[in-house]
């Protein structure tokens, strides 16, 4: 202790002080902790006092610096830096820079050392916000935006459906692109009408098939473009399964569009033995999945004839989701037939069976995403790669397979 | 008090002040710089005498820095700062400094917490550039040369051609000052547990700069999660979007990636952050390192970036009880998993009824401090034996991530998964030194150098707010002082309290001298 603890009450900040009447233990730990509170207010103190007086020593330097370069510009063109120019706050002579008096005192404002613009000082909103003087260009980096419902650029998004992140049934509702609420759908129109701070979400191609999905649904979208396992393996076998029995006589042409296999009505046979057929179509598509790796060929086929597509008919992947979920639809009532214990599926069906009500809706919004892609310049380069080495193939695949 | 050591016999070199930097001053004040501009005497003593006052402030015991001694005389211990003068070797506290000055005329002090240099004729703290870079490397390393090999020494091997000013200015293209990397990431759809481990990875000093100065090139792979990351840095730190980002080549490369071993994760469903933590460090490592797959439990070890920042090596040490023999396994990790819930079991029978709550160091000290018992088959006996196990840290990595098991498999409970929502508390700074082979050693409390060799600033938090089988993950994560949190699309700014008081699933603590 600075002093004897018996006789003071309190440390150094003198914040936190005991009775005079209290013991001297009692003194001692008020004045301890006292001087630890004395030590953190110095620590912080230190170091904010650090970075704002670098930054205006900085800043001084800028100034007289820009100073010297503008008076040997407008003297002699070619002449050495041996100019002695002065500011109230520095000294520039033979290329050094020398302060003059405080910079906490002589400097007022803080100058970005790497663009030389103000940094402007307060945030424009939010916590702590002051109107920016309009007659200067600040610095691009801002003081950050503390303001709850905002980010820290002052940025919000428009409201993303129900229940973000906290229920999963929720997140399911969200995601389910048949759900009215769903960001595709509230995006419609309004962008407009936004003021420039309220952001909507995104769309990014899907680096296999470049379709431009909505973000939230990418990872959905990969699932079944990309992936192969999981819970969306079944899926995907499943819709295998059921254009591939639609197609059952022709067994040579795996190349079908998706498209025109919907035309296709589903053989009625098939109910007849659903499980051993779907066993048999089953390991039939795992092994083809399995062989295609090897064939690289035959594994663009596919992705490239959904782009093209997309290209042509906008309303092609709504319709290929329909035909699915009524093909599926149909099995499953089937199934339900069948077996009556099995609640779970009969629940699915009247699900599956909404897209017809909203889909114009759908619609809009596809054609709005598919409207996008020249903006889509700002796509990472990487992207752009994938896009100059797959041209060549899609070249050539798109022209008519037959 | 001259309890100081004596400075070295004048060594022949010369000391040179910093030189002249564009939009930097060359001296801290006017002051300082009649002192460096008098004779090179003066110069190299007075730099000398600060390098032996940072040497008694942060190597020695800080009662040494923090005892003065008054005008009269009197020898205080204070534990508020004292001001040990530049030019003598006489220490007094904030009181006498003036008059210690008036009397003999040296008006330089350095601060006994901080180091920092204090004018006596500005009346105010200097931050001279030459006399900053002693400093800084001084808390930074511990030694003013950086000529101790540390590993992440060799990531920053200077090269004379491309360090140069010109070649940089010809090559790079300036960063707006808008781009800070304080970006969000979109949520894909139950894709939050990617997000929270990508921004920490992005908010990672040392995989920022790998990424940044091209540490990843010449790469023909398709659908590379390291090109990908490439991109992602690029687009962080060098553009002026401060819209989300879009992680779809993040994505699709883990779509694509073959792991067998974490075929499990690739689904559209909600899944396990540190899972997906791991898979990154090991998909990145194949795509950067020597090819070999990481085992987890072999002492394989790899230049690699993801190696140099996450992995470091555990050594466990299993004494026989019938015979004494002690043997040796070294195995290297990526992260240090520590369990809760036997903690948690014994703390709330300790405390009765209370809802336990624990720190870091509780875990910490249980899995790497204690001992436990096993049954091993002895070499020496010939026969299965109890022994004694501990384990420790060999080498501590530059990036300590810890992932508290939150999740936990209950047997009693229809055996099902719960999750343990025990508070945890954890510091800002962490020392790892009692972990360590090093820190058992004898006289390791008293080394002020290797304890702070071995602290550790928190770097990012990420928390999971929510059920087992449902929930959301959010993460902290700290630039520069400012903490921010990450909530997918949005950031916004956090207070420490924020941080600290998350339950959190996994911590990413960065070596002192690298943050």
């Amino acid at each position: 202790m600075s002093s004897d603890p018996n006789t003071t009450t309190t440390g150094k900040a003198g914040v936190i002080v005991a009775s005079p009447d209290a013991d001297s233990m009692d003194k001692l730990a008020h004045s301890v902790l006292d001087d630890l509170l004395y030590n953190i207010v110095h620590d912080l103190l230190i170091k904010v006092h650090r970075d704002e007086k670098m930054a205006r020593a900085t800043t001084a330097a800028i100034k007289v610096e820009k100073l010297a370069a503008d008076t040997l510009e407008s003297s002699t063109p070619d002449g050495k830096p041996d100019v002695r120019v002065e500011t109230d706050a520095a000294i520039y002579e033979d290329g050094k820079v020398l302060l003059r008096g405080n910079p906490l005192k002589t400097t007022k404002e803080i100058l970005c050392p790497k663009c030389h613009l103000p940094r402007l000082l307060y945030p424009t909103d939010g916590k702590g916000a002051r109107k920016p003087d309009p007659g200067v260009i600040y610095c691009k980096k801002h003081p950050f935006i503390d303001k709850p419902g905002y980010d820290i650029y002052g940025q919000t998004w428009v409201a993303p459906g129900p229940g973000r992140g906290k229920k999963k049934k929720d997140m399911e509702k969200k995601l389910d692109p048949n759900d009215p609420s769903s960001p595709a759908a509230v995006d419609g129109g309004s962008a407009k009408d936004r003021p420039p701070n309220v952001l909507s979400f995104p769309s990014a191609t899907c680096s296999k098939c470049k379709r431009c999905i909505l973000v939230t649904r990418l990872n959905n979208h990969m699932g079944s473009c990309i992936g192969n396992s999981g819970r969306n393996a079944s899926r995907a076998a499943a819709q295998k399964i059921s254009n591939g029995g639609s197609n059952g006589g022709s067994q040579n042409n795996d190349n079908t569009p998706p498209g025109s296999q919907k035309g296709t009505p589903l053989p009625g046979s098939r109910a007849a033995s659903p499980r051993k057929r779907d066993a048999e179509e089953l390991f039939d598509e795992d092994a083809a999945e399995e062989s295609d790796p090897s064939n690289p060929k035959k594994k663009k086929v596919k992705p490239n004839a959904l782009t093209k597509k997309v290209i042509l008919k906008t309303k092609a992947p709504v319709k290929k989701e329909k035909v699915r979920a009524s093909s599926l639809l149909n099995v499953e009532q089937k199934v339900g037939d069948d077996e009556p214990g099995k609640s779970s599926t009969v629940q699915v069906a009247p699900k599956k069976s909404t897209p017809k009500g909203p889909s114009p809706a759908k619609k809009v919004s596809k054609v709005n995403l598919n409207a996008k892609p020249p903006l889509q310049a700002a796509a990472p380069k990487k992207i752009k790669r994938d896009r100059d080495m797959e041209s060549e193939s899609s070249g050539t695949l798109s022209s008519p397979p037959q | 008090m001259s309890a100081r050591p004596e400075t070295p016999a004048s060594p022949a070199k010369n000391f040179k002040i910093k030189p002249p930097q564009p939009g930097q001053p060359v001296y801290g004040c006017e002051h300082l710089q009649r002192l460096f501009n008098q004779d090179q005497m003066t110069t190299n003593t007075s730099i000398q005498h600060y390098k032996a006052i940072l040497r008694a402030i942060f190597d020695q015991s800080p009662l040494i820095s923090q005892t003065s001694k008054t005008i009269d005389g009197q020898i205080v211990t204070s534990l508020t700062p004292t001001y040990l003068c530049l030019q003598c070797p006489s220490i007094s506290s904030e009181e006498d400094r003036t008059k210690h000055g008036n009397k003999k005329s040296h008006r330089f002090y350095v601060d006994s917490r901080s180091g920092a240099l204090y004018c006596q004729m500005c009346d105010d703290m200097v931050w001279d550039p030459t006399i900053e870079d002693l400093r800084i490397k001084k808390m930074g390393n511990g030694t003013f040369t950086s000529t101790r090999k540390r590993k992440h020494d060799e990531l920053f091997s200077p090269d004379p051609v491309k360090d140069s000013p010109q070649y940089i200015s010809l090559n790079t293209t300036v960063a707006s000052c808008k781009a800070s990397g304080l970006r969000g990431i979109y949520n894909a759809g139950a894709t939050c547990y990617q997000n929270v481990v990508l921004q920490s990875f992005l908010h990672n000093p040392i995989l920022r700069n790998f990424y940044l100065s091209d540490g990843h090139s010449t790469c023909d792979t398709q659908h590379c999660l390291s090109c990908a990351m490439e991109d992602m840095f690029q687009d962080f730190y060098g553009t002026e979007n401060s819209n989300g980002y879009t992680a779809a080549n993040i994505l699709s490369g883990f779509w694509i990636s073959e792991k067998k071993a974490f075929e499990n994760l690739v689904t559209t469903k909600e899944q396990d952050a540190h899972e997906f933590f791991q898979f990154l460090a090991e998909e990145l490592h194949e795509r950067n390192g020597d090819g070999k797959r990481p085992e987890i439990g072999s002492e394989h070890s790899c230049n690699c970036i993801i190696h140099q920042t996450f992995y470091g090596k555990l050594q466990s040490t299993t004494t026989c009880q019938n015979c004494n023999a002690v043997t040796n396994q070294v195995q290297s990790f990526l992260d240090l998993s520590l369990p809760l819930e036997n903690l948690t079991q014994k703390k709330g029978k300790k405390s009765g009824q209370k809802p336990p709550s624990m720190t870091l160091q509780e875990c910490l000290d249980e899995e790497y401090i204690k001992s436990d018992k096993c049954e091993y088959r002895c070499n020496n006996c010939n026969s299965m034996q109890q022994a004694r196990r501990q384990t420790a840290i060999k080498r501590l990595p530059n990036v300590v991530s810890i992932q508290l098991k939150r999740f936990e498999f209950k047997q009693g409970r229809n055996e099902r998964a719960a999750k343990i929502d025990t508070p945890v508390h954890f510091p800002l700074q962490l020392n790892m030194l009692p972990y360590t082979n090093r820190g058992r050693e004898a006289g390791a409390k008293d080394n002020f150098e290797l304890a702070r060799s071995c602290t550790f600033d928190l770097m990012s938090v990420v928390e999971h707010v929510g059920e087992i089988d449902t929930g959301h993950y959010v993460s902290y994560c700290r630039v520069g002082d400012q903490w921010f949190t990450f909530n997918d699309h949005k950031v916004e700014l956090a207070q420490k309290s924020d941080v600290l008081g998350a339950r959190a699933y996994l911590l990413f603590y960065i070596v002192r001298s690298l943050s």
